[in-house]
């Protein structure tokens, strides 16, 4: 009797494991045809409006650029300056002093001859933590630099802020220690002029990977891929994420996560949903789904774009703990935001966001860790009880893997027919390995982060954002930089 | 029997992936093959159009020598993508002369091949190869085809109309509005900035008799055209084109006019109506951006309609109200109106307790 019990547990689970991986690979193959289709796109509208064009133009939207500092002293100066000389015409920098413990509002004082300003009335139609002083320079060459000074509230808080002081029609939230291609803007600001019969709410782009890579005056100035394993294998997963995901998901209107390093809003609707939420570290997946949400409620057409092509980078963890610790927060934040719109889930009022999108999210971006974590406990208890025929399960593992690799080179072959960051045959030769190491050596640490993520909003342990060591980037020093 | 299925399966998995490491290589080498010869296009072109431009004295410029010698490199019609390359360079090359050197260079076009070939892509089924061909025409300066353009202007696809909305723009300057505020399809802001551009560039001069005409479309697009128009040739006389669109229902709309008005200087009449409309206009940013813009052009505070909104305007008009009464020396006023709700306040929680 107890053996039947094993025995159909076994395989009820067999068929589930099957029928879920089948759904999968179909979404995949579905997604590569997708990406493919709006990556050509992409490409053949970029040809009928290029940045000269642009960046000759009189009445394109304004923008600000906002990016939240904590602590940021070490690379703050530098990173201003880069994006001080970000090319567009119409351009503001608000840079969000988040309550920094350090000397990172001195610095910024100090270099770009800051000044207080009266700042009584300053009207905030997204309350945020108190701002303390609003600086902005002197000096001419700086007058499009805004820093707001205000306690500390977290990363959305700071944005907030950033939105609320704002006078443009659009909003790109940053980081501070992100590397912003000098055209990004640019490109950025395409889709909102080309739209007429859908409003562009929010635009995002690839994010590329840059440890080890050479950065000069605030500009990548040789891209290299990353010398250590665990950055190397993040290089494919952001290009299959970008690539395959995002892309994919933006030709069929589905995109509901434009990156929180990389984002630009429009920023009446941003105020109209009042902002991040403060309240989960998923802030960035959050926001889209609310915006989402409310433009479906009142019923304006709508579209939120990914482009495809890579124009900010960011240093990603290069140890297995600052991974864990990232992986974590992420499945924190998806956790978090999949509850606080669970009212979305198969709900006809949301159209194909309740039906399709949001369910999407629910089975394969939540659910995929804990499917993987059941199976292997199930792979483990099954040996015990030895009920695995090891011939078949190895033919089946060795089955899935080769389909994994064909994802990951399929991406990688995207990638490089479209784009020459990695263009030389070491570069994919070495992307390819990583990929295909993937399963063993990187798979497992996210699995453990993303679980141990989900375990902490489970049983309530208490954690917030995590201390995410960087190890920098490589600069060359100011007299080198200056003679190359 | 599963084993074998399995098997078959890891078989074609296999090959699916050697197909994608050639498809990998291919293209590596291919961009690299390729990029030569683009290279060896380019140099050519340059040496023919720097023979053509500044030819020796000696020694005329050959015509069939130079076909002759654009064939060697692959200019021929069975090499499409060469010929696109060639066409390419010749704009970009046309583009960066003005001149002598440019009517030159322009004869020096009409004489080698290709021959006809942007006005032959308008026939194509593919948008992007339309679209193309008219941009082509445009940027190369071949008026000959402007009907064939007009004819285009309201294509199904934006690229293709939008082309050659620009492209009629380039070739008949103000009189284009008599199509333009007609259109049957909504028009981007992208292709009205251009518009407004190139209507700027070549044709400096307005033509108010067209642009007159066209107020009469009711077309939201149009209407946004024309502030932009009004706005970038400066039309002080036409203000009043763009302020009945102050409080239009259509928040684009609205957008458009509160930016378009914003590079004008009013006189007290017109900052009237437009304080008029002010209570109509449903977005609170809006509003604050024109607050911003009557304190920028305002000599003198208008202390009645400020007052009102202090008192009767939400949380933010409030707040930039009573900025702006403050920096104008109106202190009291604001100090009044925050003691007012101070006490407010302070005697309904006394009736609460």
């Amino acid at each position: 009797m107890e053996i039947d019990l094993y025995y159909y547990i076994f395989w009820a689970l067999n068929y589930f494991f099957l029928f879920y991986g089948l759904c999968l690979t179909a979404l995949y193959f579905f997604a590569i045809l997708l990406s493919n289709r709006s990556v050509t796109r992409n490409k053949r509208k970029a040809r009928f409006l290029q940045v000269n064009d642009i960046v000759s133009a009189s009445d394109i939207p304004s923008i600000t650029l906002i990016a939240p500092a904590f602590n940021e002293s070490r690379t703050i100066v530098e990173n201003v300056k880069s994006l001080l000389a970000l090319q567009y015409p119409f351009y503001e920098l608000i840079i969000v002093n988040d309550g920094s413990t350090d000397n990172t509002l001195k610095l910024l004082v100090d270099k770009y001859d800051l000044e207080p300003f009266d700042s009584t009335f300053i009207t905030q139609p997204i309350p945020t933590s108190t701002v303390n002083k609003i600086y902005r320079s002197r000096k001419l060459q700086y007058k499009q630099l805004t820093v707001i000074d205000k306690n500390n509230g977290g990363k959305s808080d700071a944005n907030n802020a950033g939105i609320n002081f704002a006078a443009t029609e659009l909003v790109l939230c940053t980081d501070a220690d992100c590397i912003i291609e000098q055209d990004a803007l640019l490109k950025m600001v395409r889709p909102y002029l080309e739209e007429f019969d859908q409003e562009i709410v929010a635009c995002g782009a690839a994010i590329g990977i840059i440890n080890d890579s050479v950065v000069k005056n605030g500009v990548v100035e040789k891209l290299r891929l990353p010398d250590r394993l665990i950055p190397m294998i993040q290089v494919v997963e952001y290009i299959r994420a970008f690539l395959l995901g995002r892309m994919a998901w933006s030709e069929i209107n589905g995109v509901m996560l434009v990156s929180g390093a990389f984002g630009l809003y429009a920023r009446n609707r941003v105020i109209e949903v009042n902002g991040f939420n403060i309240h989960t570290v998923g802030e960035d997946l959050e926001l889209g789904i609310r915006l989402r949400k409310h433009m479906e409620e009142i019923k304006v057409p709508y579209k939120m774009v990914y482009l495809p092509e890579t124009l900010c980078w960011t240093e990603a963890p290069d140890t297995i703990n600052v991974l864990i610790k990232q992986r974590d927060r992420w499945a924190r934040g998806l956790w978090e935001t999949m509850g606080l719109h669970k009212d979305l889930f198969f709900n006809r009022k949301y159209r194909d966001m309740g039906l399709f999108y949001y369910p999407y999210w629910m089975f394969f971006e939540l659910g995929a860790p804990i499917v993987e974590f059941i199976g292997l406990l199930s792979l483990i208890i099954f040996t015990f009880l030895g009920l695995i025929n090891w011939s078949i399960a190895i033919l089946l593992f060795t089955s899935v893997y080769l389909l994994g690799c064909i994802f990951s080179t399929i991406s990688i072959f995207i990638y490089v027919k479209n784009f020459k960051h990695y263009n030389t045959g070491k570069d994919v030769v070495e992307l390819l390995l990583a990929a295909y190491l993937e399963p063993f050596v990187y798979h497992p640490i996210l699995i453990l982060g993303q679980i141990q993520g989900y375990y902490k909003k489970i049983f309530g342990v208490k954690s917030g954002w995590g201390n995410m060591d960087r190890k920098g980037f490589q600069t060359l020093p100011k007299e080198k930089a200056d003679r190359s | 029997m599963e084993e074998e299925i399995l098997k078959l399966l890891i078989q074609l998995l296999l090959i699916t992936l050697i197909i994608i490491y050639g498809a990998i290589a291919y293209t590596m080498l291919y961009r690299k093959w390729r990029t030569s010869r683009l290279k060896i296009i380019e140099s050519t072109f340059a040496k023919i159009c720097s023979l053509f431009l500044y030819p020796n004295p000696n020694l005329e410029p050959n015509l069939i020598e130079i076909q002759r010698e654009l064939k060697s490199v692959g200019i021929v019609p069975s090499k499409p993508r060469n010929v696109q390359y060639l066409i390419d360079l010749m704009i970009r090359t046309q583009r960066s002369i003005l001149g002598v050197n440019y009517i030159k260079l322009k004869t020096l076009f009409t004489q080698i091949p290709p021959y006809g070939a942007s006005a032959s892509k308008l026939n194509s089924k593919k948008w992007y190869i339309k679209a193309r061909g008219i941009r082509e025409i445009y940027e190369m300066d071949q008026s000959q085809y402007t009907r064939d353009l007009i004819k285009l202007r309201n294509s199904d696809n934006i690229y293709v109309r939008r082309e050659a909305q620009i492209g009629i723009v380039i070739f008949l300057g103000w009189k284009s509005l008599r199509f333009l505020p007609y259109l049957k399809r909504q028009m981007t802001l992208w292709q009205q900035i251009k518009i407004v551009e190139k209507l700027y560039d070549l044709y400096p001069v307005p033509d108010l008799n067209h642009l007159r005409r066209a107020y009469n479309s009711d077309r939201p697009y149009a209407n946004e055209l024309i502030m932009r128009i009004i706005r970038k040739f400066h039309l002080t006389e036409d203000i009043a084109y763009i302020i009945q669109f102050i409080d239009n229902p259509k928040f684009e709309t609205r957008e458009a006019a509160i930016y378009c008005i914003s590079s004008f200087l009013l006189d007290e009449d017109q900052i009237g109506e437009i304080k008029e409309k002010f209570y109509n206009i449903s977005n609170t940013e809006q509003q604050l951006m024109l607050l911003k813009y009557f304190q920028r052009i305002s000599m003198e505070i208008d202390l009645p309609f400020y007052k009102d909104l202090l008192y009767n305007g939400n949380d933010s008009i409030k707040l930039s109200t009573a900025d702006i009464l403050w920096s104008n020396g109106y202190k009291e006023e604001v100090q009044d109106y925050y003691y007012q709700q101070y006490t407010q306040k302070a005697n309904s929680d006394f009736i609460s307790v």
